[in-house]
């Protein structure tokens, strides 16, 4: 059983896509029983094994694909951190997806290659060295671009053409950097103490600086944050994927991953490497504030707000300290929650009542309470109001990056405050605060299916739970501080 | 932790938070009126009940979450309580028909949950969470009329609490990392070991916005009018006081933090000072309550200032204490008597004049009144010396400004000669002017450490009675001499240039966000908006990988020459 739980992980999301992919288009009600059992199956499956992990069982899965090569799959409390967030996600944007979608056309395409993001993003999950992981992360972003070009407009062709370029690019810089290192030092498992002492300071700083930035790209660090904004073209369930679930994440994901696992603390700190990742992260976050500010379309602001939000993550990674890893790490699962609720909101918005720019966002709060209120959790959130998860996170890094002796981080974060609020407020201001315009005819009544609003509720009220129960055990921060515990201070 | 504590403190959070959200549900949508007197019940009742040192603990919320009952905590509890229990009777009456009243109510009962919890924390998560839901739960109740007057209250108070809550969290955080744990008694005692200056200086900050500290009042003269009476009472007496309460808290009272003593007590005089004299230009009657609590705060930041020396921290806590009881109260009361006057006719209006006379007497420390007292017992931690002298001095000013504010509030009266207010409108407001005018009798020798024989000195009563005389004397030749016109200080006064500024930046940034992305360069450009339009630049810029590219190598190249620089 314990070698075959990271197989059967896998399995879940990976049958149904070779299923939707053979199903007739009008067969609804099948697909959306494969989509929804798998993703089920696969919760319970996650709650088996962190129940296991958490007794300290081991799953291990070694599959040796070429001599000398192997394909390792392996559950550790990181893995599972990651994998529970994008697989509970994964359910929630399934439902709305479905209701999003209903009537429309191509969804068996859509959700065959949604399945297999899902897929990808498990396996990266699971990767337990590096070569797995890259094998994963290229799959991911392969079965990514039918779904940014879903709508085949131009715009999404655009947008799908710019998303290819950086990532490859991104992935490019990546292998490279894979190669000159295990070329040097042999395969990379991320479990052991990788003997990296045979090379030169030289080639371990140009092969971090390969290897984050590659990463970077779809971790959308600046500068490499452009593809980001421009896939706002595709449709809402996508920029939730892209966002919360599964490319954004993966490529913070993985900087974590290299920065404990291949290099570890000491050896980045040693190399110095730590500060200029920090103040490359800081950059990000106070430039893609400034930048949503000056957005009026709603989806670009929260996406140049993923593009700051992410950042925090790495922030957290390369100041080390282990209140600063518990910050960053819980802000994995912390921004996943609430920028799902946020693009869940805006979608229900931009469908049901056309508002898809901030000055149409008058009197939204009476039309849609829910949804609004939802989104207002979300905003409040990442402004770092108590007691929503983006508090927690501000807490720890703040504190973390105290204790390490960073005390100009405290400013980026306050910075990041205000300006979260002054990009998010006056949303809920005109939402909440200003009179609705007169209802144009033909409008749909009523707030919409509840396959369309309630995901954004439950989602809301996760970041809201995550935060006020931060203290309990099996939350995200229990479980980051468990991670740090175990993995990462001896 | 016991069960009396669970029974006891837990309602004090919980039942306000469990009514706002009934305030929303159609059950009580047409009578969420009814639910504001309940609220605060249970503060009030934990406030006389709960033995000091009770704690209530919650591992699994928040960091963990810890509710503490400290000796000055119930005082603060209680007064606040019993202010928004007053207020929620008050609001019952002097709201009813208004229009979104189920918002209201919700929004009022989340401010009383973070309100009371505030009093109560134990450690600093809760309490910055708590001050926080004070902070933006307040907002809605300022801006209730949304009339344009509102609107602009709002805005300015939510961009102060904004600032505060982030300055705040700042020093909180930097407290806590300095400290062995998150406890409010942990993060204070090493702050008092450390005496750190940038620490002090944002807690200060972060609380000063919220007890209305000049210079950083401003949001205080414009939200308290425009907000509908019964808040503007619960903003004033109460709400400010979790400021106070905070500095009382974080501060390191009781060691010596270099020269913030001498700095928190010039504040504060130059506060109460700056109160007075601007109050004394307003002419709507609640702008000058306002700033006549700016002027009352000012005084108590000043004796917390005189505590921050060794040996004087428990004089002035008790001090800051006992006057923030009595300045809640009566401010609570005059707030209402307003209310009450836009009830009344000329017919009868005079005993609602004498009442409010005989509290602002009370206020400006007539000897025998409440006021006097805690006049009295906040003399100490000043420590003599022209602080005291500007101090009493300054209560010739408060009954200046006191007796302008009675004044102008007789314009308000209803038009009808036999108006009637209704009792559930006056007995609120009587109740706390009797509270002000008794509660510092009752509590004065446990809270100064003098015998209430010190009170009748015949030193003391002179040193309460002549600042009045000077006061009236100075009154009567106002009076006499009719100058044509005060100087016009806007609401606000210090603001008014700031939003100027403020509002031009915005346009400049926005007309720099608008002429994106490949504008027309043009000869001339406002600063902001030619950093607007530079942000915009570097983006398209990025579009184009190549440049990106570069970009990272050049990044690389630098860490490359960092390293060798300093490895």
């Amino acid at each position: 059983m314990n070698a075959a739980m990271p197989i059967l992980l896998l399995l879940c999301p990976l049958i149904p896509a070779l299923v939707i992919f053979f199903l007739r288009e009008e067969n609804d009600r099948l697909r959306t029983v494969i989509n929804l059992g798998s993703a089920l199956v696969k919760l319970l499956l996650i709650a088996w094994t962190l129940e296991g992990v958490a007794r300290g069982v081991e799953f291990e899965y070694r599959l040796e694909f070429v001599p000398g090569l192997y394909l390792l799959l392996r559950v550790d409390a990181l893995s599972l951190l990651f994998i529970t967030l994008s697989s509970f996600l994964w359910l929630i944007t399934t439902i709305y997806a479905i209701a999003y979608f209903r009537g429309s056309e191509n969804l068996s395409r859509f959700f065959g290659f949604f399945n297999l993001c899902v897929f990808a993003t498990t396996g990266i999950a699971l990767s337990g060295s590096l070569i797995t992981f890259f094998l994963f992360y290229e799959l991911l972003t392969l079965s990514t671009w039918p779904l940014v070009v879903h709508k085949g407009d131009d715009k999404s062709i655009a947008a799908g053409r710019t998303y290819l370029i950086y990532t490859m690019a991104g992935s490019a810089a990546l292998l490279l950097g894979i190669v000159w290192l295990e070329g040097m030092t042999g395969p990379i498992e991320f479990a052991g103490e990788p003997e990296l002492d045979e090379l030169s300071r030289l080639s371990l700083t140009v092969i971090f600086a390969l290897c984050i930035g590659g990463l970077g790209v779809k971790g959308a660090m600046f500068p490499f944050h452009g593809w980001l904004p421009q896939a706002m073209a595709a449709p809402a369930p996508v920029s939730a994927l892209l966002h919360a679930v599964a490319v954004v994440k993966a490529g913070a994901f993985g900087i974590v991953r290299f920065i404990y696992d291949v290099y570890g603390i000491d050896r980045v700190a040693e190399l110095s490497l730590g500060l200029p990742l920090a103040i490359v992260a800081s950059f990000t976050i106070i430039y893609g504030s400034l930048r949503a500010l000056q957005q009026t379309d709603i989806k670009r602001r929260l996406a140049f707000s993923t593009v700051s939000q992410v950042s925090y993550i790495a922030l957290g990674a390369s100041l080390a300290g282990p209140f600063a890893t518990i910050g960053g790490l819980v802000h994995l699962v912390h921004q996943g929650l609430m920028k799902i609720t946020l693009f869940f909101a805006a979608g229900a918005l931009a469908e049901r009542r056309g508002i898809t720019s901030i000055d149409q966002m008058e009197g939204a709060g009476r039309h849609m309470p829910l949804t609004m209120l939802a989104f207002s959790i979300g905003a409040l959130g990442m402004i770092g109001i108590p007691p929503v998860a983006g508090f927690v996170t501000k807490w720890y890094l703040g504190v973390g990056s105290l204790q390490g002796g960073y005390t100009w981080v405290l400013i980026v974060l306050a910075g990041s405050s205000l300006l979260n609020a002054a990009y998010f407020l006056p949303l809920l201001y005109r939402a909440w605060f200003m009179e609705p315009a007169a209802r144009p005819a033909g409008e749909a009544p009523g707030e919409g299916p509840a396959g369309l609003i309630l995901p954004a509720v439950v989602t809301a009220l996760a970041s809201l739970a995550v935060g006020l129960f931060a203290g309990f055990a099996l939350s995200p921060l229990g479980w980051a501080t468990l991670i740090v515990e175990e993995q990462y201070t001896p | 932790m016991n069960a009396e504590a669970l029974i006891l403190l837990a309602p004090v959070v919980a039942l306000p938070l469990l009514l706002s959200v009934l305030a929303l549900s159609p059950i009580f949508n047409k009578r969420a009126l009814d639910l504001l007197p309940v609220a605060p019940l249970p503060g009030l009742i934990a406030a006389f009940l709960v033995p000091a040192g009770t704690v209530l603990e919650a591992p699994a919320l928040l960091f963990g979450l810890r509710l503490e009952m400290t000796g000055e905590g119930a005082l603060f509890l209680g007064f606040a309580s019993a202010l928004w229990m007053a207020a929620g009777f008050f609001a019952r009456a002097y709201m009813k028909g208004g229009r979104d009243l189920a918002v209201f109510c919700a929004f009022w009962c989340l401010t009383l949950a973070g309100n009371l919890t505030v009093f109560l924390a134990g450690d600093a998560a809760t309490f910055y969470l708590a001050f926080t839901c004070v902070s933006l739960a307040a907002y809605p109740l300022v801006v209730h009329e949304r009339n344009v007057r509102a609107m602009r209250a709002g805005l300015v108070y939510i961009v102060l609490a904004l600032i505060g809550e982030t300055l705040l969290l700042l020093g909180v955080l930097l407290a806590v990392a300095a400290a062995d744990g998150i406890l409010i008694s942990d993060v204070r005692d090493a702050l008092g070991a450390s005496g750190d200056s940038l620490t002090i200086a944002l807690l200060v900050a972060g609380f000063g916005i919220k007890a209305g500290m000049v210079p950083l009042h401003v949001w205080l003269p414009l939200a308290h009018p425009a907000a509908p009476t019964p808040a503007s009472a619960v903003l004033s007496g109460a709400i400010v006081k979790a400021g106070i309460f905070g500095l009382i808290q974080f501060l390191p009272l009781g060691s010596d933090a270099g020269t913030w003593g001498q700095i928190l007590m010039a504040i504060g005089i130059f506060g109460s000072w700056f109160g007075i004299l601007v109050g004394l230009t307003q002419s709507n009657p609640k702008t000058v309550l306002a700033y006549s609590t700016v002027s009352q705060m000012g005084i108590v930041i000043a004796a917390i200032g005189g505590g921050l020396e060794v040996g004087a921290g428990a004089v002035a806590v008790a001090a800051a204490t006992l006057y923030a009881l009595h300045h809640g109260l009566a401010k609570g009361a005059l707030f209402m008597g307003v209310g009450v006057m836009q009830k009344i006719g000329r017919k009868g209006s005079g005993y609602v004049t004498a009442a409010l006379t005989l509290v602002a007497l009370s206020v400006a420390g007539l000897p025998l009144l409440g006021g006097a007292l805690a006049k009295l017992a906040i003399k100490p931690p000043l420590g003599g010396g022209v602080a005291e002298l500007l101090v009493t001095a300054s209560a010739a000013g408060t009954s200046l400004l006191l007796l302008r504010f009675l004044f102008l509030v007789q314009d308000l009266r209803s038009k009808s000669n036999s108006a009637r207010p209704p009792l559930a409108m006056t007995l609120p407001f009587a109740a706390m002017g009797a509270g002000a005018l008794v509660m510092p009798w009752l509590l004065f020798e446990d809270w100064s450490g003098q015998d209430l024989a010190y009170a009748f000195e015949l030193g003391n009563l002179g040193t309460a009675l002549w600042p009045l005389l000077a006061g009236g004397a100075l009154a009567a030749v106002f009076v006499g001499f009719r100058p044509r016109r005060l100087p016009a200080v806007p609401e606000g006064d210090l603001v008014v240039p700031i939003e100027a500024l403020a509002r031009r930046g915005m346009a400049a940034w926005r007309r720099g966000a608008e002429t994106l992305p490949h504008a027309a360069p043009e000869v001339r450009r406002p600063l902001l908006a030619a950093a607007g339009l530079w942000l915009g630049r570097v983006e398209g810029r990025l579009a184009n990988w190549a440049v990106a590219g570069t970009l990272m190598v050049l990044l690389l190249l630098a860490m490359l020459l960092a390293d060798r620089l300093l490895g």
